[in-house]
């Protein structure tokens, strides 16, 4: 979702090529003053996400169908785009974009495409280009249907808009990419499977993590050495991190690593494991197991200062009104509780800490 | 008479609606136990409701609402720009760019003039 899909780039550029020209062509039309500018916005826009899908046409001729949906759309907004003084360029121009966002919702929600960036794009100008559309302005000569047009506006835009949203949302939540897991963690890239070597490796860095955080278990001991609650207390588990770990930059130290992930359970905090993390962004560590110790970075989540809380950013890129969008550096967890999920999974199985909380 | 009042509505409408979307993305985590994170979710909803609002007195062309939004664009455009310059991971993606950058700005240059179609 916050990444742009190879075979989509090609459309971004398409349409920023298109934006110059549109406008050129634009103002060269005497009959530009003939209606408002909305109109002539709404046209520009219309323009640009026709090159966007006419674009797209070269990279997906594998999927004829999928061309032939991008010849459609991107033929008929370029037409439209020219056609504004056409009597029923509004009602046409409306009925394409809402059937296009509508479109396109049904087509990711079937699994035929994953919503990338580009995409997210052509979607936040079609919106614009729908209200543009419908929006009465007052300079327009006689009464066009303003009602009509308020009430279409009035529901149209932020019902489209939410669904746009969460639909794209889900999807994206639902089914991660490879390089993607646990609510859009950045994995590291590593082998398929791993070798006995790795294998060997990830066990032994295991067993001396293990060892060397098994006094942590009493968190007071934790407390000594330097690790506060790094989040709030009444979740189901919190990583504890130690100031002085993370900014020395050890990498990988079993004796030292950056944080302690404890589960908050009614007994007071149980120690779940540890957590290594490199100091900067785009930096993965060591990756002595191969696939089995892979490093993963979390990235667009909206954090907040007030109690360390975050949220994940919104496919149209906004966070919560006091919280700011960051990427954790690089991290890997060492469970030393029995995991579902694996000793170095991305995270802990809710089952475990649930677990934990009942014993 | 100039339409740019009815262009910069649609952009606020447009605003407002994603930061309701922000509001309600903060709920989840609220419910899970973040209180803080219910906080500022509802803060986003005010702010949305806010701006929503605003957009309207633009729409009427009053000149209290424009100067509040200039204001409140200069506000997110300044923060914006704090997010892509600052080392912290931000994302610097095209949508971020239009949705931060873009949409502020454009609803500024909408507004900038003329003056004298506001009351």
């Amino acid at each position: 979702m916050f990444d742009i899909a190879p075979d989509h780039a090609i459309g971004l550029y398409a349409g920023l090529l298109a934006l110059p020209f549109a406008l050129i062509a634009i103002s060269l039309r005497p009959a530009r003053r003939l209606v408002p500018g909305t109109v002539l916005a709404a046209s520009v826009l219309l323009a640009v996400s026709g090159a966007i899908h006419l674009g797209l046409i070269s990279t997906h001729r594998a999927e004829p169908l999928t061309a032939l949906l991008f010849l459609m759309n991107g033929t008929g907004y370029i037409a439209l785009s020219f056609a504004f003084t056409w009597r029923w360029w509004r009602l046409a121009s409306a009925s394409l974009l809402v059937a296009t966002l509508l479109g396109y919702l049904v087509y990711i929600a079937l699994g035929f495409d994953l919503p990338d960036q580009v995409a997210l794009v052509t979607k936040l100008l079609e919106l614009t280009a729908l209200g543009l559309v419908l929006v009465p302005a007052r300079s327009e000569p006689g009464r066009p249907r303003r009602t009509l047009r308020w009430v279409s506006f009035a529901v149209a835009l932020p019902v489209l808009t939410l669904v746009t949203t969460s639909t794209v949302w889900i999807v994206a939540l639902a089914r991660p990419d490879a390089q993607h897991a646990h609510a859009g963690a950045l994995l590291q890239a590593t082998n398929d499977v791993a070798t006995p070597a790795q294998t060997a490796a990830a066990a032994q860095l295991y067993a001396d993590t293990k060892a060397a955080i098994l006094p942590y278990q009493d968190w007071h001991k934790a407390w000594a050495a330097g690790y506060r609650p790094g989040g709030p207390t009444n979740m189901p588990s919190t990583h504890w991190m130690n100031q002085a770990n993370v900014d020395a930059g050890y990498v990988m130290d079993p004796q030292r690593p950056q944080g302690l992930v404890y589960a908050n359970s009614k007994h007071g905090p149980v120690l779940l494991g540890a957590m290594f993390q490199m100091q900067h962004i785009g930096q993965f560590g060591p990756d002595p197991g191969g696939p089995l110790t892979a490093w993963h970075q979390h990235e667009n989540i909206c954090f907040t200062p007030f109690g360390f809380e975050f949220s994940f950013m919104t496919p149209f890129a906004t966070c919560p009104l006091g919280a700011i969008d960051i990427s954790a550096s690089p991290m890997l967890h060492v469970w030393i509780v029995n995991n579902p999920s694996g000793p170095f999974a991305v995270d802990i199985d809710d089952s475990v800490v649930k677990k934990i909380d009942r014993a | 008479m100039s339409s740019r009042p009815e262009a910069a509505f649609v952009l606020l409408v447009i605003q407002a609606v994603l930061w309701t979307m922000a509001g309600l993305s903060a709920l989840p985590f609220a419910i899970a136990g973040e209180v803080f994170m219910l906080g500022l979710g509802m803060a986003s909803l005010l702010l949305a409701l806010a701006t929503c609002l605003l957009a309207i007195g633009i729409l009427w062309r009053r000149r209290r609402a424009r100067r509040w939004v200039i204001a409140l664009e200069i506000t997110c455009l300044v923060g914006s720009l704090l997010l892509l310059l600052l080392p912290i991971g931000a994302n610097h993606g095209p949508v971020s760019l239009l949705t931060n950058v873009l949409l502020p700005l454009a609803v500024l240059v909408l507004l900038r003039k003329p003056r004298e179609a506001f009351l």
